[in-house]
């Protein structure tokens, strides 16, 4: 967000989390490389073939990425705030299970455990509790979303129960 | 929060009776285009003549369809309540994104409707006629910009056809590809391409209205109300039908083959249908049994040649 | 009759009670189901249409033109209050809104939101009524070479309003960029950083992108910072209605976004978003209060919603007059308008001008129902920032998936939506600004394809980017967008220069 711009002059030395970030774009830039490397040279009447852009893409990429390196190591990036695992974790862990269980199990059931992760992500941590309203609350947004508007949104054994 | 949904609930229980679940459709493109519009026709149409009580559409975009043909292969095989749109633009999609899954992996059930191409240019054009365009093509295949529809799709095989068949080298076409219709349109009528190729229906009322002229159509015969030669009478041996389908899951027993083939009929035969097709301005080309599977086979291999003419598909 | 007697007739019968209720319950579904992130326009008009079918044609063109409205506008609310646009059009609006929303003065950000839809709706939908051919013609000139021109006009003065360091407002813009090559190259249908994976040939799609650096990087942000999260959101400081100034400083803005909006959303491919970025840099080179904005200018939410706005009338433009349709929204209404019997078409305002007045009609009223529903709703939404907060985030990743899951049930684009969403709260952390990496996924593949078709056309001749008029006058401004400012502060004389510099860096 918005941490104003506020060199820390005391601390000169090299800022490994900018100079991952650079060694970041550094790769994008090979991906695409590597990529339009392999594409057929269908220029047409253009001059301009499917390479061409992604080709200027990378190159900007691997400016930036150099530009990245020069002000991390003069310190010129932001202080940052401090980062708390536990809560990404749980949101996380919440939306990985929303992914792998939407098939098998259905919107509601998937979707609600998303919710009472979330809610254990920012304190709630009574899953006993949490888990019942937000697969309730999801069915309510099934019913209404698929059942009455036409959404499709996949059905488990939950949403047969009323459907 | 809470108000909005007690209205939503209210206003959604006044005006959509609740059905138990008979047909889910697969649009394997986004919502307007012409594969979603079939689906949900045929939703309609299923519910309101009484086919099927209750009928789902479900949209999978991408990738020309090939994206919900793919996921639908896998995950329907032998479910008989599970039907996809589909058409001649997918044929095209599958040899150019080397699908792994072909129309041979699933159960085609009919054709339904098909539209033909037109060939058009902007009303101050210079070429006044089919003849007129096909010597500017030969004399510098360059200098004739063609807009149309996405690269590899009907429109495009359709240039690449008429250059083959005018002794002009495919690959030397200078085809412009838009995303969508109405942008390719919008360039026609602005000049800024030679001639413009989409389905007639793009078309129809900026011809009717006089600010395109339309030089051919690529049906084999002349069609009734439209007042232009087929590319066949301008001498090139072109037909192109852009027509979309209707298939069932992969691993159905021969009855329930017949039984989706049964409801299919029954649709194309209703009342309900034919209106449809009347307001959107789609014809009928309804095709089944063993005639489509001889008619898709010969599609596929022609697309097949055509693209490799072009240099989309190695 | 002439054009008065028609939009008049019109009128008095969409004005009859139960066409207002129609109208009613029309812009509330529209603004329900456009309120969720991931539910764009495209897919509310989709979703709703169906509800229209089952009343007569009068009746279900009103509610059809308040779903439509509805949908433009509902992505508004959630952009501002909670920071998490879902759909392109918005985001501009959660840049200084939801600031404001910070700030404790959401209740004037969500009203001069909704103020100034109406303002852009009604003269808007009055520009379609009355220069509807005009626009026309003019969008027509657009060919290829000058929407590049536009392109890059956009580029530059979207770069300049974003974020405090040069460095990492490009490198965002960039990341967007080397997202929007994944997939199927448009005009020669090879497959481009796909991979082998068949999801990825239709590349990343722009809501999903949205929601995902925008709501669930915003949670994860916020989640992080634990208890002692340094912005407390002030539910409301002072009042919830906009003061004296608030107006002062909008109405130029809504104008001006009115300006911007409506002949954009007219061009074939325009689209409403393009229209939000340039007025929205244009409130920001034009405000009196530069310092304000990156912290909440009412400017900087006037003008884009307007925009949005008008240029959702903009697009009626092509519909209307050469039965073109221009975005998925249009593609959607040109099937609703079919089903009344009415074929768009350069032959339409002839053959059928009780249907069209009617339409323009319904569009007024609903447009006026928007912001009776709307403003008193304001203290309601705002209440939302109320909730605590495991509920509120919890409430929103459930509708920010719901939308997506609803877009495209696969779990390949949740598996998507998650890795954005760390992407974007890495780049919370460091500072990066969000933004750009949606504006550039967004600009970018128009760009190189327009600069495509216009070489192709040219067949390979780089002088015809210039050599059109309208053309070369956008690569002009955008020169001098770009190099003023340079120069300005190279000098580094002044008052404003000063103010400019900061700004800039």
């Amino acid at each position: 967000m918005s941490q104003g711009h506020t060199p820390s002059t005391e601390k000169r030395r090299p800022d490994r989390a900018a100079l991952a970030i650079a060694v970041f774009l550094a790769a994008l830039a090979g991906v695409i490389f590597w990529d339009t490397s392999r594409l057929a040279k269908i220029a047409s009447y253009s001059g301009i073939g499917p390479a061409t852009i992604p080709f200027v893409i990378a190159s900007g990429l691997l400016l930036l990425a150099a530009w990245t390196v020069f002000e991390a190591l003069r310190g010129d990036f932001p202080v940052r705030e401090r980062q708390q695992v536990g809560p990404v974790a749980w949101i996380v862990g919440g939306l990985a299970a929303q992914m792998l269980l939407l098939k098998p199990l259905g919107f509601s059931i998937a979707t609600g455990l998303l919710f009472a992760l979330t809610a254990a992500g920012f304190g709630k941590r009574k899953l006993w509790f949490t888990i019942p309203i937000g697969v309730a609350l999801c069915l309510v947004v099934w019913l209404i979303f698929a059942g009455l508007l036409q959404l499709s949104l996949p059905a488990g054994p939950l949403e047969h129960l009323f459907w | 929060m809470k108000q909005f949904f007690l209205a939503t609930i209210l206003a959604g229980a006044l005006a959509l009776p609740a059905f138990a679940a008979d047909y889910t459709i697969i649009a394997p493109a986004n919502p307007g285009g012409g594969w979603d519009q079939t689906a949900r026709s045929i939703q309609s149409v299923m519910q309101s003549e009484g086919i099927s009580g209750n009928v789902q559409v479900q949209n999978v975009p991408g990738a020309g369809g090939t994206i919900g043909l793919a996921q639908f292969a896998s995950q329907s095989a032998g479910n008989a309540n599970a039907l996809i749109v589909g058409g001649y633009v997918m044929v095209g999609a599958i040899l150019t994104n080397k699908s792994p899954v072909s129309l041979n992996d699933v159960t085609p059930i009919a054709r339904l409707t098909g539209e033909y191409e037109a060939i058009v240019v902007p009303a101050d054009s210079p070429l006044k006629s089919f003849g007129d365009l096909v010597e500017a093509l030969k004399k510098d295949p360059g200098a004739v910009s063609w807009g149309g529809g996405s690269a590899g799709g009907t429109d495009h095989i359709a240039v690449g056809l008429i250059a083959k068949a005018a002794g002009v080298d495919p690959t030397k076409i200078n085809y412009i590809a838009f995303s969508g219709g109405g942008e390719a349109l919008a360039a026609i009528l602005g000049s800024q391409v030679t001639a413009g190729i989409s389905g007639y229906g793009e078309f129809e009322s900026q011809i009717k209205s006089g600010t395109l002229r339309l030089l051919a159509v690529s049906s084999a015969e002349r069609i009734a109300g439209i007042d232009a030669p087929t590319i066949k009478e301008g001498g090139l041996d072109v037909v192109v039908q852009n027509w979309r389908m209707v298939a069932a899951a992969p691993g159905l027993t021969p009855e329930q083959t017949a039984a989706v083939s049964a409801d299919i009929e029954k649709l194309v035969k209703s009342a309900g249908w034919q209106e449809t097709l009347k307001t959107k301005g789609w014809a009928d080309t309804y095709l089944a049994g063993d005639a489509l599977k001889e008619q898709l086979a010969k599609d596929v291999s022609a697309t097949e040649t055509v693209l490799k003419d072009i240099g989309l598909v190695q | 009759m002439t054009t008065f007697d028609f939009l008049f007739q019109g009128i008095l019968i969409a004005a009859q009670p139960m066409n207002l209720l129609y109208a009613l319950i029309g812009v509330t579904l529209g603004t329900a189901v456009g309120v969720l992130p991931g539910i764009g326009p495209a897919l509310t008009v989709a979703l709703l249409l169906p509800v229209t079918y089952k009343l007569d044609p009068g009746g279900s063109l009103i509610m059809f033109a308040g779903i439509y409205y509805g949908g433009m506008y509902g992505g508004s609310t959630t952009s501002i209050l909670l920071n998490t646009p879902g759909e392109s059009s918005s985001i501009v609006t959660a840049l200084e809104g939801n600031k404001m929303a910070r700030a404790g003065r959401g209740g004037p950000a969500l009203a001069t939101a909704a103020i100034g839809s109406f303002v852009a709706g009604l003269i808007a939908t009055l520009a379609l009524a009355f220069i509807a051919p005009f626009v026309v013609k003019l969008a027509l000139v657009f060919g290829p070479r000058e929407y590049f021109a536009l392109m890059v006009l956009a580029f530059v003065t979207v770069s300049s309003a974003f974020g405090d360091s040069t460095l990492r407002g490009l490198t965002s813009l960039f990341i967007g960029f080397a997202l929007a090559i994944i997939g199927i190259d448009q005009l020669t249908g090879q497959a481009r950083m796909s991979f082998g994976i068949p999801d990825l040939l239709d590349g990343v799609e722009v809501t999903t992108l949205a929601v995902a650096v925008f709501a669930i990087g915003e949670s994860l942000y916020i989640a992080a910072q634990g208890d002692q999260g340094p912005d407390k959101v002030e539910a409301v400081k002072g009042s919830v209605w906009m003061t004296a100034q608030d107006w002062g400083r909008s109405w130029k803005a809504w104008l001006r976004g009115t300006a911007i909006g409506f002949p954009i959303g007219a061009m074939p491919a325009g689209g409403a978003e393009i229209g939000t970025f340039l007025s929205y840099a244009t409130e920001k080179r034009l405000t009196k209060h530069p310092e304000e904005f990156g912290n909440g200018a009412i400017e900087g939410v006037a003008g884009p919603e307007a925009a949005n706005n008008a240029s959702a009338a903009g697009t009626l433009v092509p519909l209307l007059t050469l039965g073109l349709p221009t975005t998925a929204t249009a593609a959607i209404m040109l099937a609703g308008f079919q089903q009344y019997g009415l074929q768009p078409g350069p032959l339409l305002f002839a053959t059928n001008p009780q249907l069209v007045w009617g339409l323009i009609a319904s569009l007024l009223i609903a447009n006026f129902m928007l912001l009776v529903l709307n403003l008193p709703l304001v203290g309601l939404w705002v209440k939302l920032l109320t909730i605590p907060k495991p509920w509120l985030y919890a409430g929103i990743l459930l509708f920010a998936t719901l939308g997506t899951i609803g877009a495209n049930p696969s779990v390949f684009e949740l598996g998507m939506l998650l890795a954005f969403g760390l992407l974007g709260y890495v780049m919370r952390i460091f500072g990066y600004p969000i933004a750009p990496v949606v504006v550039g996924l967004i600009l970018g593949p128009l760009a190189e394809q327009q600069l495509r078709r216009a070489l192709a056309i040219s067949q390979g001749d780089p002088s015809v980017l210039f050599t059109s008029p309208v053309a070369a006058v956008l690569l002009f401004i955008a020169a001098l967008a770009l190099i003023v400012p340079l120069i300005l502060r190279a000098r580094g004389r002044g008052q404003v220069l000063s103010q400019l510099a900061a700004s800039e860096d």
